[in-house]
This record gives C-alpha cells, sequence and structure tokens, in this order.
C-alpha cells in the first residue's frame, strides 16, 4: 500500500475584541437578547452608510506583525455578494485583491515555518436558528469585527494542524486583540485538506470542512476526511472537490456542495468605503506596543531561567500568567521554584482552562517572590514553602504571616540528632525493615523527623544521620 | 470572451432560465461589458490615483459604543417575526 502524507491549509476566523461593531457603533457583547444591538446600519437598511472602526485596522495589524506578516501600506474593502438570511445586505464586507497584511508565519514546535498567505478584516454575520422549518433570525452577532487568517497548504500532519491553531490562539489572547473562544464561537476554522503519494510534490484535489468549532472536532474531521480520501484513491476512485461539513453526532464529514456549484461571489470594490493607508511611522507604533510574544518568552524560560520546556509552554500560555511568573521570578535564584507554584498549587486551584489564562489568584506576584526568596536563602525548604503557599492563596496575607522566626530558625545540629533518635524509636519496624533491605521503610521514619520539626530538617542531612544512626 | 456555458451557469447561479436565443443575445452583450470593464482592470489598482473619486483615506470611526436601536424599531419592516427574531422560511 502507498504511504499518503497530509496536505492542510487553515482558515481562521478570529472575532476582534472591539467594543463595538465594525461599521457602526452597536456594540459587540456576547449574548443580549435578539436582535438588541443592532442599528439601521448593520441591518442593512437602504440609505445607511457604514464608517470603518479604527480599532479593527490597528488590531489586525498586530495581529499582523504578530505573525511576521508584511502589512499593505494600501488596502481597501471589497463586496463579497451572497445571499443567504445571516446577512441582511445580501453581501459581507470583506477584503479580495488587497488585504491589510500579507506573507507571514508561524514556527512550529519542530522548527517548520506555516506559511500565512494573508489577514484580512471583514464583518461576521447574524446568528440563525433552524426551527420547525423556519429559520429565526439575530443579528446581534452581524457586523462583529473578524479577521481571517489564510495559511498555506504548509501543514502535514494533524497534530501540525493543531498547534498551528493553539499558537494562533495563543499569540492573539497575548497580544489582547481577541479571546479567541471556540467553543462561543470567537474563533473558528476552515480546513482544506488534501492527500497525495508521500515524496510526491504535486497536490492532490481538496476539500474544505466547514467551520471546525472545537479542537476536538477538528483533529477528529480531519482524521475521518484523510482516511476517507486515502480509502477513495486506494480503490481508484476519485476525489471530487467540494465542501463538506461535520457532522458531530456520526463524526463524519458529508458533502455539502461541490464546485459546480461553488458560489461566484462577484467580488467589487466597496464603494461607500474610502481607501486604507497604513503609514511605516503608524506600523512603527504599533509595533513598539506588542508585548514579547510567547515563542521569544519560552525561548528566555528554558534558556536564561533553565526551566524544562513542559514548563516554559505552561508559563507562556496567556500574558497574565508570563507576566505573574516574571515578577515572581525576579531576581530570585531558584526560578524553577516559583514556576513550580504556579504550575503546580496555583493552577490546582483554577479547575477550567479559561480560568486558568485568567489567572485571578488571591496573592501578588510580589508575595510568591518573597516566599522563593526564603527558600533561596535557606531559611525555610520546600515542604514548608507548599503549606505556606496554601495558607497565603486561602487568605491572600504574606508569607511572613505565617512562617514564624522559629520556623526560619533552621536545626542545630543536637536537635537534628534528637529528632531522628525520637523517629527511629517511633518506627522500629521501619528500621528492622531498613536494616532487612527494604530502603522505602526509610521514607516512613524521615517523614516522622519532617513532622516532628515542622519541615525545618534538611532531608538529605535527616536521611543521611538516620541512616548512621539505625546502622549503629 | 464570454461563452455559452459561462451564461448558463449565471444564470443558474441567479436561478433565471434562458431560452435559445436570450443565450446568444446575453453572451454577445455580456462580452461587450466585459470588455468594458477591462478597460478599467487595466488601471492599476496599486497607482495614486486609486483612491475614490473624492481622493478621501483613512476615514475611521472611534471604537466607542453608542446605544443600539429597540428592537422594536429594528424588527418594524420584518414581514414577519416571533419572540423577537427576524422570521425566514428555511432555505437549503
Amino acid at each position: 500500500m502507498t504511504n499518503y502524507e497530509l496536505v492542510s491549509g487553515l482558515e481562521t476566523h478570529i472575532e476582534l475584541a472591539t467594543k463595538t461593531k465594525i461599521f457602526c457603533s452597536c456594540s459587540t457583547e456576547f449574548g443580549g437578547e435578539p436582535n438588541t444591538h443592532c442599528c439601521p446600519v448593520c441591518i442593512g437598511l437602504p440609505g445607511t452608510l457604514p464608517k470603518l472602526n479604527r480599532r479593527v485596522v490597528e488590531y489586525a495589524i498586530l495581529a499582523g506583525l504578530a505573525t511576521n506578516c508584511e502589512i499593505s501600506p494600501v488596502s481597501k474593502m471589497d463586496r463579497k455578494n451572497y445571499v443567504y438570511p445571516d446577512l441582511p445586505k445580501a453581501y459581507q464586507i470583506s477584503q479580495y485583491d488587497m488585504p491589510l497584511c500579507k506573507n507571514g508565519w508561524i514556527e512550529l514546535s519542530n522548527g517548520r515555518k506555516i506559511r500565512i498567505t494573508r489577514i484580512h478584516i471583514e464583518e461576521d454575520a447574524g446568528k440563525l436558528v433552524h426551527q420547525r422549518g423556519n429559520t429565526f433570525v439575530d443579528y446581534n452577532r452581524g457586523g462583529v469585527p473578524l479577521i481571517e487568517i489564510v495559511s498555506e497548504p504548509d501543514i502535514r500532519s494533524i497534530d501540525e494542524a493543531r498547534e498551528y491553531l493553539e499558537k494562533l490562539q495563543t499569540i492573539m489572547r497575548f497580544i489582547g486583540i481577541s479571546d479567541c473562544r471556540m467553543q462561543e464561537g470567537s474563533m473558528r476554522c476552515d480546513v482544506n485538506i488534501s492527500v497525495r503519494p508521500a515524496g510526491s510534490e504535486a497536490l492532490g484535489t481538496r476539500t474544505e470542512i466547514k467551520n471546525m468549532n472545537s479542537f476536538a472536532h477538528m483533529t477528529k474531521a480531519m482524521d475521518y476526511e484523510l482516511n476517507r480520501q486515502i480509502d477513495l484513491l486506494e480503490s481508484g476512485e476519485k476525489i471530487v472537490q467540494e465542501t463538506r461539513r461535520y457532522n458531530e453526532e456520526t463524526e463524519c464529514t458529508e458533502g455539502m456542495r461541490g464546485k459546480e456549484d461553488a458560489n461566484d461571489y462577484r467580488y467589487f470594490r466597496e464603494p461607500d468605503l474610502v481607501t486604507i493607508r497604513v503609514s511605516a511611522e503608524e506600523v512603527a507604533a504599533l509595533k513598539a506596543e506588542l508585548p514579547e510574544l510567547p515563542g521569544a518568552r519560552m525561548k528566555r524560560y528554558t534558556g536564561e531561567l533553565g526551566l524544562p520546556e513542559a514548563d516554559a509552554q505552561q508559563l507562556a500560555r496567556s500574558r497574565r500568567i508570563a507576566e505573574f511568573f516574571e515578577a515572581a521570578a525576579d531576581g530570585v535564584k531558584n526560578p524553577k521554584a516559583a514556576a513550580n507554584c504556579i504550575i503546580g498549587q496555583m493552577f490546582s486551584r483554577l479547575s477550567t482552562e479559561a480560568e486558568k489564562e485568567a489567572f485571578d489568584v488571591a496573592i501578588t506576584p510580589e508575595q510568591l517572590r518573597e516566599l522563593v526568596m526564603l527558600l533561596d536563602a535557606g531559611k525555610i525548604r520546600m515542604n514548608l514553602v507548599k503549606s505556606t503557599l496554601e495558607k497565603m492563596l486561602d487568605t491572600g496575607k504574606s508569607a511572613k504571616e505565617f512562617i514564624s522566626e522559629s520556623d526560619m530558625a533552621g536545626l542545630d545540629e543536637d536537635a537534628l540528632k534528637a529528632a531522628c533518635e525520637q523517629a527511629i524509636a517511633a518506627n522500629p519496624n521501619a528500621a528492622a525493615d531498613y536494616l532487612g533491605g527494604k530502603e522505602k521503610a526509610l521514607k516512613a521514619i524521615l517523614g516522622g523527623v519532617m513532622k516532628a520539626t515542622r519541615g525545618r530538617a534538611d532531608a538529605v542531612k535527616a536521611e543521611q544521620l538516620l541512616i548512621q544512626l539505625i546502622k549503629k | 470572451m464570454v461563452t455559452h456555458e459561462e451564461i448558463l451557469k449565471i444564470a443558474k447561479l441567479a436561478k433565471l432560465s434562458v431560452s435559445a436565443d436570450e443565450l446568444v443575445q446575453l453572451t454577445k452583450d455580456m462580452s461587450e461589458i466585459i470588455g468594458f470593464a477591462d478597460t478599467i482592470n487595466a488601471v492599476s489598482p496599486e497607482n495614486s490615483d486609486f483612491d475614490n473619486i473624492n481622493h478621501l483615506s483613512n476615514v475611521f470611526r472611534d471604537d466607542v459604543v453608542a446605544p443600539s436601536f429597540d428592537s422594536g424599531e429594528i424588527l418594524k419592516n420584518a414581514p414577519e417575526q416571533e419572540d423577537g427574531y427576524f422570521l425566514v422560511k428555511k432555505r437549503a
């Protein structure tokens, strides 16, 4: 059997987090009673004129800069004509041949670059609810600003598609232009997919799967479609170029419309909107506004700070977490301890992914830094850090409130020896087991020492001393 | 040059029926219209005459919310409505 290679490109729609719609001053707030965030402009009444939201252009340029795009000095809006009830004007105002951003890329963890063809701005359509043979139309979402990010067909596996989309999501959240929530529809994507014999340069016939609204659906739909296309080729059949949808119940993709029925959108320049010109100075000013991006931060965390890749990835997943970590680890000897506190105890208190990313916690990064500094200075040990951090997170109070001078005093040799002797006396069976060759038995005795000293004992020293005492 | 097939495709997309006589005439008319459009297309959109007739660019709005219309007003011209929604027949 031939080995096949996946060839895929993504078209990703992202709702911009502006306060108002792209062409009118109606609110973009999610939800609300139907048709309450509407005005004559966004329901397409005759005689109304659109006026472009400056922030939409700025956000799209930020998206372009964060994905290594060139920013077009001159661009324009176009009409994309199609008739469907979600579009009250019977056309969508979009960008056709002069998008705001082009020729960018995103680098994956395997070092491959996925090229970005273009990023353009456009208006979202209304929401349709189909019921009892009727369609209920709500135009609250109509006119909400979107960017569409189109990649080249550079994606070669389902994992790469997933990583590309995750990277886009993280970057767009980092620069604060969208919350990119797939389940709420503020990020959705269409997947173009074809297969070819491995090693071949030619592109196969592609299909497009529309409107993926979760990572899970996207990977399942791609997996199904990949296998469907390979089966067709193996049985000598032709793949038909068409648009398909993913059926969540059957977990299959099914045909919607073929190439012959493809819409002819009859694009032409939007006559109601003037040319968009972006100067080099404006681009430079926006570039200066960009925060350090997750990729660069991860490199710094693994390089300068010596953190493991997995930790760096966790910390760079949102700007809030990254900034919290950096403030907490500022000038400490052991940044890994700060990372552990965040990824371990602090994350475990935040149940959803959204909560983790928002990282709304009771303490300040300075308070965490103070705790890590006590560890650095050898004044307290890791287990005391843990219990203290729990109390801090419960109360919002600082470490010093929970750690007494005696906790920080450490133990002198005599006190440690006394604690070890007591622990052995309290666990005679464990001591016997250890002598019998069960090395693990020592842990029970060590636990006794730590408990009796409330975590002040140096675990390594205590262990050595215990062995000496037991073997005597 | 526009072909009969292209006219039939456009007619299908526009849900129009076209007779054999009309097809000949439409193909001729459409070729002339496209020919005229080629004159416009010959002007590069990148050059400085690209701006619209008023030579305006960068007309923007600030991102400040203004009150929307009452949904009753918005739905006033709707042929049919229910529970605050526009109601239309389901389309394929």
